[in-house]
Formats: structure tokens, C-alpha cells, sequence
């Protein structure tokens, strides 16, 4: 269970204050709604990491994830766009996966058929299309398989059809792997296929 | 929370900024402590410096800008053959040492040059290029080019969409300049403006050679003296804090100078050419610039052809050797540290740290040289150092100082793009420092590294502040065989020394960076 | 190549220059570039002093004859430097006073200069006159004074700095020497036909060569390189009336030197015949003594009547003044 309880923030120089409260079960999708600028990045990037709370907590099936530097977190983003290193070939940006270590071939293979991208492993990043390259990110997710995923509008760059795709897959994969998911999105689209919603409001989560 | 990969870029980047202020207040501590005793209270009348260098380095500030907007727009909006050479050329001008600039000027321009040559037989003649207007033309010459060079990218890089919506509104010449070109422009300007002025309120050997007599005197000159002549340390060392007090202020503003534009662009997104009117302004533009700005550069070229008996010569061999180690050991070190403090920079959240990380690397655009020279002389005196031997060394280390905030200008801006773009993906992905350096650093920056590198080379080339108390008879570089040849009748020499210099700073500054982009893209 | 001079350096600087010197004592000389340079003196010096000392010979050369002295003003007592060749008579009042030389021990009662020499400490090796120096074939009347330079309509002159340059000092004591009181009021006539005041001798004299001014401030002996070195008769002296001020080229030893004994050798044998010889066609300046053969290029050139020279003492303590006095004329 990931769970923020009480996790406020503020930007530098900037009087609102946010508070966060709410849970994610293993395997289930929680959808973020609200206004832009209402601090859905910001939600992400406190789980990231990415920002420091000034009070609160943040807890993975009871361990505290606060004193922990963005690298140390058991966490996986999707962006909405910028997944991929453009200049590498996609098995190099998958390798990135295992920093420290090398990885199998046929992982990698595997990972991308399991996103329908078999075969593109040697394709330079800029040369997939927007729905290709969300893809071969999640394929890296798959890699990584981390407990958290944090999705960032991941499919709002996509045409209808790519991303009812990428949503289902998205869906299927969640869970098969058990990931705590949390989905950022304006969206009805996009909101629909969450478990459960939450609506962010006056720096504040409210359900609906 | 700061992740570990920022503590990581932020150490070596604070380490080289300490390092570099350190050796800064070292230095001139060096100087005061040696001067202790002999001070003869003289004191230049600096409020008279300050007015004369003020309006100098005003006026060309001003028109480096115009002419410098003027030449990108040029540039920009032709495309010929030899284009890609011409660019080269303005990059290089910056670093033409000052006196190589002066006497190509006054080949064109002078009483016997090749203007009053043509003009003789009509009864013509030029009015002198000496006094106030010598010194503004001069340094247009080196500024104004600089700028163009450091404007050009931005125009060049103008996103295809903003130019295909330009194009659909049918926006006249003028508009699109506005609504495209000068918000590219802008941002730029403060900090161009700002090292501009910091150059030439500085400048030396053009204020002295090109002056016309004690009335137009800079702070640097007055140090000159002061060491020289007088040999009044004190004296040397407060001016030079008053120098660095001045500068200070245009530092602010030149630290947020990015010399290469933050969106990597390079290539001309889509051809969109002017009116045919309008071209034809912009080939006047380009041919009064080849005439006014590069003449000059190609007399000093054309002034040489005479090398024959240099290249016979085995001190010249010798001098070239020199230099050749010494511009690499400089530029190879204008990068390290450069990287460093830009690294450091681009993961530094806010801007005050931001500021404080940059700003001992941009005091050196203040450093007098003569100051920088005396201070390590006397410090490797005091150490017991050995100063006829250890000069090649501190020439390295100094010639890296000088180019070091040209380093942090150019990469900063290159690696804060990539950190904006990928710098929360590497980190969640956990990616080592190598691993940023190897993936995405160095693939995308090979274009900016060759530049450092250009620069950090030709600046140690044109050195003529640091080498005149290191130098030795087992240590001279091209630049001091230019100035022993001029000291002995021998000007075909000089004339030839300084042609090859120029030459070779042309060629490093259009080989470099094309080089390091091929070599850092076959990579990936 | 660029390897070993890499290798060179590290060992030089990690080992210093007594490592090379093996069981051979070393005399080091600081003197200005064009002087050690391989067309000037220097070289031909070191190879006949080493034939007959045993010794090494090693010239340091600094961008300037005051650049040598500050150099051993600022590495007082441990200075490297055995020996001094380059200063003038403007700087040897003020280096005097440094108390860092030692007395040459050298005889010069016997040497042929146009004025007496007295100096315990240095030793004079060359000299000349400063003079203005024109192209005969474009002017063909020359000023014959300064009030004729003043009187003269679009006559340019190219002069050098006084703060940072000898001859531009030399100009400055020139115009004191001949003028005194009145020196003022000759600067602010001659303004006017100033070009431009460059940083140095070399600027001053190729932005003449470029056809900048009708006449530069140089030597008398300037034309003999032209004759010389390019077979050019076009460069003269213009010889003035007040006559002319001397400018005298001396040596001196350290009081530090570990090596005294050889570096007075080196000064006693500076001035006879054999080194003499060298002199004049390497640095354009005259000899010291009488040699068999005039030099070659020297045979025409103008031998002022009253060679003017202002005591050292005086210069030391007046020079800046007179300085500012030249500077603040052009307002």
C-alpha cells in the first residue's frame, strides 16, 4: 500500500500550501483530476522525489519514503513526452534499465513484444512515432519493475486510437506486475480507465 | 530533496569556483604583501580613466551591437558558398591579439594603406584612424563580430513552426524581424552588452598602439605602468581592485549570458527568403562588413605572405611547438574546469547559487594580465619554483583563466537544456555520472565542447600579458617571437608570425566544433 | 617532438636547471628578447665566452630591459640571475638604488664613448643617439631641430611611450636636457604633429615602416640596419641643432651571484675588441671601443656635435615629474 498522509508542500516564495492525503493499493490505478496548475506535477514529484515536504508522510507498505534521494525510490514515471533518450537506439535507452549491470537480449525482447514494439530494438528514438515512443518507455517500466508508477498525462500527446491502445495495455500491465499506479490527466478519457478517482481542488484532494 | 547525481555535479563545479576565487585573492594578496615598503603613493587620476574608458568602451558597445545585429540578420537571411568559412572568420576575430588588429587597420585605413593607395590618384584621402575613432573601430572590429558570430545561432535556430506560421501571416521584412528575430535577439543582449564593455573598458595594446597620445588611457594601461615603470605595487594592486570593483557590476549581467543558443539549433529550419529588395540590403550589409570588418583581418593574412624565411627558422618551429602544447594544455583545462562549474550550474536550483558557482570563472574577464602574470610569478618565487621553467605551466593555467568564462557561458546554457529535458528521467533511472556524461552529455554537446576548445586554444595563442615575465629563451610562444621579431626591424617576421596565428585561429575555429559534433555523435 | 618538449618541461620543473648543469658553472644572464634573440648578439656572446670560460652560458630573455630589471627586483636576493646586460641610462639611477648590484670591478677609463664614464656598479657595452629617423626619397627636407619640427606644417611624428618605454623616456629627457624650463612649452607645440604615442619602440617604428608618420623616434643607428640588412640607403637620421641624447647600454653584476668571480670575467671581456666586434651589426648600436674596421652600415651615419646626458641622480628623482609635465602638455 503507498500511502501520503498529511504531505504538505510550498514553493519557494509562494504563500499556498499544499496538502496531500490518500492510499493506493497494489495493482490498482488512482486517477488525479484538476484544473491546470492546480498541482498534480506537484503531487508526482513529491512521490519522486523530486521536491522535499515540509511535513508528512509518505509511506511504501509501511517503510517511509521521505529521506530518500529521487534515485533511492521505488518509483517509475511515464512522462508525457521526453520518455526517451532521442539520440540512442531503443535498445540502448532500454538497457538504461540496469544502470549498473547488463541486460539479456532476449529481456529486452521480450519486454518490447510485450508492448508490440518486436524487432524496433535497433531504431533510433527519433524516429518512432509519438504512440511508438510511449511504448518502448513502458517497456522500460516493465524492466525496471518498480512498485510505484507515476503517470504523467502519458497519453494526452497521442491520437484516439494510439492511446485507447496504450491504455489498455497500460491496464493489462498494471495488473499482471501489482504496481501502485498513480494517473495525472485532465482527461475523461484518460480518468476512465482508473480504479478509483480523487479530484484536486484548492491545493486539496477531494473525492469525485 | 537534492538527488545524489546533483551533489555529485555540484562538488567538482564548487570545488573549480572556490578554486578559481581563491587564486584570484591569492594572487593580487601576493602582489600587496611584495609591495609592502615601496609604495610611492602615486596615484593615476583615475576619475579621469574611468571617464575617458567609460565613453570608449560606450561607443563601442553600442556599435558592436548595431553592427553585430545587423551582420547575423545578414548572415541569416543568405545563403553562398563560403558562407560557413565567413562564420568562422567572425568567431575568430575576438581572439586576434589587440595589436595584430591594430596594424591590419592600419594597413587598410592608414596614411599609406590600401584605401589611401586607391584614393591617391583622385586627390582623396581617409582622415587618420588614430584617437578615439581608432580605438572604437578597433575594438568593432573584434566585438562586433563576436556578437554577429554569438547572434547568428539564435536566428539560425528559429523553431520551423514560429517560421511557417510567420509565413502564413505574410509578415513584412520588418515584422518578421520584430515578432521572430529580435525576441531571439533580446535575451542575449544584456549579457553581450555587458562583456563588450568589459573588454574594451579593459583593452590594451589598441588603446595604447591606436590612441594618438596620453588622453585615451584605460585602467589596464595605467596598471601596465604602474608595474613597469614605476614598479609601485601598491599602486598596481589597488587599481586593479578598482578594475574588479568597476567590472564587478557588469558581471552580474554577463553571468547570464548563454553564448550558444539554449534550443540546440544549427541548421536552418525552413528557407523562407526576403523580397528581393531586402536581400539586396542584406548582401550590402555583408559586403560593408567584409570591407570595414574583415579587410582588416585579411591584410594581416595577405601582410604575411613573406614567411618563407620564417619557416626556415628553427626558434619559429620551436615557438610553434610552444604554443601548440601550451594552446591545447589550456583549452584541454578551459574545459575540464568549464564543464565543471556548468555542470554544477545546471543541477543548482536556484539562482543565487547559480550566481555564486559562475562568478569567480567571470572576475577573470577582469583579471588585468599583467596582474595575473606578476601574481603567479611572485607566488612561484615564494614557493621556491623554479620561474624560468615553471612559465610553461603557468601559461597553460593562465590561458585556461582567461577563456574560462567563455567555457562556462557556452556550456552552461547546452547542458541546462539537457537537464530540463532529461534530468528527472536519468535520475529516476538512476543513471551514474559517468552514464550522464557518456549518454547524454557528451552526444549532444560535441558542438560546444569543439568551441570551448577553439577558444580556449586561441586565447593562450594570443597571449602577450602572461608571457612577458615567464618568458625565457627556452620558453617563447608564436606570439612572443611576433613581438621579438617587431623589437628588432624584423617586421616581414612579425608580419608573417601574426598571419599564421590568424590562420590557425580561423582554422580551429571552423574545424573544432565540427569535429567534436561528428565525433561525439558517431557515439550513439 | 611536442612529446619530449612535454617531457622537457616536467623534468625542468620537477628537477630545476642545476640538474642539467653537470660539474660546469653556469652564468646566467637576463637581458631583453631581441638581444638573446637568434639574430641578435646573444648567441654569437655565448658561443665566444664559452669557447675560452669552460662555463655555460644561458640568456633569459624578458620582453624589456626594465622588464629584466623588475624581474630581479622581484626575486630579490634568490634571484637566478648572475648578471644584468640591457639597462640604459634612464633605469641605472633607479637600479642602482636597489642596492642589488654589485661594484663590476671593470676598467673603463680606457673605453671611447663621446662623454666620460664613471659607474663602479655598470659597465657600458654599447650606445647611441636617439634621433628621429626619416625616408629621405618622401622628405626631403628634414626638420633640422625641434622648433623647426614644431614650426613644420603636416610634418607626423611617431613617438613612444614614456610610462612604459626607454626611448619614449629618452624623448622626454631629450627635450629636458636641451630645454629645461622651457621644456613644457616645446611638448605643447609638438603635440599636434603626434600620430600617435605607441606602447613601444616596435609599434612606434613598424607603424612607420607602414608610411603611418613622416619621422620616428629611434637611434641614429637605425639606418645602418636598413643599409645592412636590406640593402635600403633610403632611412636617415635627422640630426638636431640642440644636439642629441645619448642613450647608453650598460651591464651589471648581482651582489647575490654565487658565481662573481666568472660574471666580472664576462663583463672585462664585454668590452674588448673580440666581443665588441659582434655589437654593432647584431644590436645597431655603436661599439665601446675603437675597433680595426668600422662596422659595416655604420660608415654614414650622422655623428651629432653635443651629445646631451642628464646625470642618473637627477633622472631617478625627476623623471616622473617630467613625465607629466610631457603628458600634460597635449591638453
Amino acid at each position: 500500500m503507498l500511502e501520503l498522509d498529511g504531505l504538505r508542500f510550498a514553493h519557494p516564495g509562494q504563500d499556498r500550501q499544499y496538502a496531500f492525503s490518500l492510499s493506493v493499493a497494489p495493482g490498482e490505478i488512482l486517477g488525479i483530476s484538476g484544473a491546470s496548475g492546480a498541482g498534480k506535477s506537484t503531487l508526482l514529484d513529491l512521490i519522486a522525489g523530486f521536491v522535499t515536504p515540509l511535513s508528512g508522510s509518505l509511506t511504501l507498505d509501511g517503510q517511509s519514503l521521505v529521506g530518500l534521494a529521487p534515485e533511492q525510490r521505488p518509483v517509475a514515471i511515464l512522462f508525457q513526452a521526453d520518455n526517451l533518450f532521442d539520440h540512442l537506439s531503443i535498445d540502448r535507452n532500454l538497457s538504461l534499465a540496469r544502470p549498473h549491470g547488463r541486460l539479456p537480449q532476449d529481456e529486452r525482447d521480450s519486454s518490447l513484444e510485450a508492448v508490440g514494439l518486436a524487432g524496433l530494438g535497433r531504431r533510433r528514438a527519433s524516429t518512432l512515432s509519438g504512440g511508438q515512443k510511449q511504448r518502448a518507455a513502458l517497456a522500460r517500466c516493465l524492466l525496471l519493475d518498480r512498485p510505484v508508477l507515476l503517470l504523467d498525462e502519458p497519453f494526452s500527446a497521442l491520437d484516439v486510437d494510439t492511446a485507447d491502445a496504450m491504455r489498455e495495455l497500460v491496464r493489462k500491465l498494471v495488473s499482471a506486475r501489482n504496481w501502485h499506479t498513480l494517473l495525472v490527466s485532465h482527461q475523461e478519457s484518460d480518468l476512465a480507465m482508473s480504479d478509483r478517482r480523487l479530484h484536486l481542488e484548492a491545493e486539496r484532494l477531494q473525492t469525485g | 530533496m537534492l538527488s545524489r547525481s546533483a551533489v555529485q555535479r555540484l562538488v567538482p563545479g564548487g570545488l573549480v569556483a572556490a578554486g578559481g576565487g581563491t587564486l584570484l585573492v591569492t594572487l593580487l594578496v601576493l602582489i600587496a604583501v611584495s609591495a609592502a615598503g615601496g609604495d610611492s603613493g602615486r596615484m593615476p587620476d583615475i576619475a579621469r580613466i574611468l571617464y575617458v574608458s567609460s565613453i570608449q568602451a560606450g561607443l563601442s558597445t553600442i556599435f558592436s551591437l548595431i553592427f553585430g545585429v545587423a551582420i547575423a540578420w545578414a548572415f541569416n537571411r543568405l545563403s553562398f558558398p563560403g558562407r560557413n568559412l565567413s562564420v568562422g572568420f567572425l568567431s575568430a576575430a575576438l581572439v586576434t591579439p589587440g595589436l595584430v588588429v591594430a596594424f591590419g587597420l592600419i594597413s587598410v585605413w592608414g596614411r599609406a594603406g590600401w584605401v589611401n593607395t586607391l584614393l591617391a590618384p583622385f586627390g582623396l584621402a581617409v582622415p587618420p584612424v588614430f584617437g578615439l575613432f581608432g580605438i572604437v573601430y578597433a575594438h568593432i572590429i573584434l566585438d562586433a563580430t563576436f556578437a554577429a558570430a554569438l547572434l547568428l545561432p539564435r536566428l539560425d535556430g528559429l523553431a520551423a513552426t514560429r517560421l511557417r506560421l510567420g509565413r502564413s501571416l505574410n509578415l513584412t521584412p520588418w515584422l518578421r524581424f520584430r515578432t521572430l528575430d529580435w525576441p531571439a535577439l533580446r535575451p542575449a543582449l544584456p549579457g553581450l552588452a555587458a562583456i563588450i564593455f568589459l573588454l574594451s573598458f579593459t583593452s590594451f595594446p589598441i588603446v595604447l598602439t591606436l590612441g594618438g597620445g596620453p588622453a585615451n588611457q584605460t585602467l589596464e594601461v595605467a596598471i601596465y605602468a604602474a608595474v613597469r615603470l614605476d614598479f609601485d605595487l601598491g599602486a598596481a594592486v589597488r587599481l586593479a581592485l578598482v578594475q574588479l570593483a568597476i567590472s564587478a557590476v557588469l558581471i552580474i549581467p554577463a553571468t547570464a549570458l548563454s553564448l550558444v543558443p539554449p534550443a540546440g539549433g544549427g541548421t536552418r529550419a525552413l528557407p523562407w527568403p526576403e523580397p528581393r529588395g531586402v536581400a539586396r540590403l542584406a548582401g550590402l550589409i555583408l559586403i560593408a562588413a567584409g570591407l570595414f570588418l574583415g579587410l582588416p583581418l585579411v591584410a594581416v593574412i595577405v601582410g604575411g605572405t613573406g614567411f618563407g624565411e620564417v619557416l626556415g627558422q628553427q626558434s619559429f618551429w620551436n615557438a610553434t611547438a610552444t604554443s601548440l602544447i601550451v594552446g591545447i594544455g589550456a583549452a584541454l583545462a578551459a574545459l575540464v574546469a568549464g564543464l565543471a562549474v556548468a555542470s554544477a550550474r545546471s543541477a543548482a536550483r536556484n539562482p543565487i547559487a547559480g550566481f555564486a558557482l559562475s562568478a569567480p570563472a567571470y572576475v577573470y574577464l577582469a583579471m588585468p594580465s599583467v596582474t595575473l602574470s606578476l601574481g603567479f610569478f611572485l607566488g612561484a618565487h615564494r614557493l621556491g619554483l623554479n620561474t624560468g621553467t615553471i612559465g610553461f605551466w603557468v601559461l597553460i593555467i593562465a590561458g585556461a583563466l582567461l577563456a574560462l568564462p567563455y567555457a562556462v557561458s557556452t556550456l552552461t546554457p547546452a547542458l541546462t537544456g539537457i537537464e530540463g529535458r532529461y534530468g528527472r528521467l536519468a535520475t529516476s533511472l538512476r543513471l551514474s555520472p559517468l552514464q550522464r556524461w557518456r549518454l547524454i552529455a557528451w552526444p549532444l554537446i560535441g558542438r560546444e565542447i569543439g568551441l570551448v576548445l577553439a577558444m580556449g586554444f586561441c586565447f593562450s595563442l594570443g597571449d602577450l600579458g602572461v608571457i612577458s615575465l615567464f618568458g625565457s629563451e627556452n620558453l617563447s610562444t608564436l606570439s612572443s617571437a611576433m613581438n621579438r621579431a617587431l623589437g628588432a626591424y624584423r617586421t616581414d617576421d612579425a608580419a608573417a608570425i601574426s598571419a599564421l596565428m590568424l590562420i590557425l585561429s580561423i582554422a580551429v575555429f571552423v574545424a573544432l566544433p565540427r569535429i567534436f559534433e561528428r565525433l561525439s555523435r558517431a557515439g550513439t | 617532438m611536442i612529446r619530449n618538449l612535454v617531457l622537457a618541461a616536467l623534468l625542468l620543473t620537477l628537477s630545476g636547471p642545476a640538474a642539467l648543469a653537470a660539474d660546469k658553472p653556469e652564468l646566467t644572464i637576463y637581458t631583453y628578447d631581441s638581444f638573446a634573440a637568434d639574430w641578435g648578439p646573444g648567441p654569437q656572446l655565448k658561443a665566444a665566452f664559452e669557447a675560452k670560460c669552460g662555463c655555460t652560458v644561458n640568456f633569459v630573455a624578458t620582453d624589456s630591459s626594465i622588464g629584466a630589471l623588475r624581474r630581479v627586483q622581484l626575486e630579490g636576493k634568490s634571484t637566478s640571475a648572475d648578471i644584468i646586460v640591457g639597462l640604459d641610462t634612464s633605469v641605472t639611477g633607479q637600479a642602482r638604488a636597489t642596492g642589488l648590484f654589485a661594484e663590476s670591478g671593470v676598467d673603463t677609463s680606457g673605453l671611447n664613448l663621446p662623454i666620460a664614464w664613471d659607474d663602479k656598479e655598470f659597465v657600458p657595452f654599447d650606445w647611441g643617439y636617439f634621433a628621429f629617423i626619416y625616408n629621405t626619397t618622401k622628405l626631403p627636407e628634414p626638420p633640422t631641430s625641434f622648433e623647426a619640427l614644431n614650426a613644420a606644417k603636416d610634418l607626423k611624428i611617431l613617438i613612444e611611450d614614456p610610462r612604459a618605454d626607454t626611448p619614449g623616456l629618452g624623448l622626454v629627457l631629450w627635450i629636458k636636457a636641451a630645454y629645461g624650463d622651457k621644456a613644457a612649452g616645446v611638448w605643447k607645440a609638438m603635440w599636434p604633429h603626434v600620430v600617435t604615442m605607441a606602447p613601444d619602440w616596435s609599434a612606434a617604428y613598424s607603424l612607420f615602416l607602414k608610411g603611418e608618420a613622416d619621422m620616428v623616434l629611434s637611434y641614429t643607428t637605425s639606418p645602418a640596419y636598413h643599409i645592412v640588412a636590406d640593402n635600403d640607403l633610403n632611412y636617415a637620421a635627422a640630426p638636431f641643432e640642440e644636439g642629441h641624447y645619448m642613450q647608453v647600454e650598460v651591464a651589471g653584476v648581482l651582489k647575490s651571484s654565487p658565481n662573481k668571480e666568472l660574471a666580472q670575467q664576462f663583463l672585462t671581456w664585454l668590452v674588448t675588441p673580440e666581443a665588441q666586434t659582434i655589437i654593432p651589426d647584431t644590436n645597431w648600436m655603436y661599439p665601446v671601443v675603437d675597433l680595426p674596421e668600422t662596422p659595416a652600415g655604420f660608415e654614414d651615419l650622422i655623428v651629432p656635435d653635443t651629445p646631451l646626458l642628464l646625470p642618473d641622480d637627477e633622472v631617478t628623482a625627476k623623471a616622473d615629474e617630467w613625465i607629466n609635465e610631457a603628458l600634460d602638455a597635449q591638453h
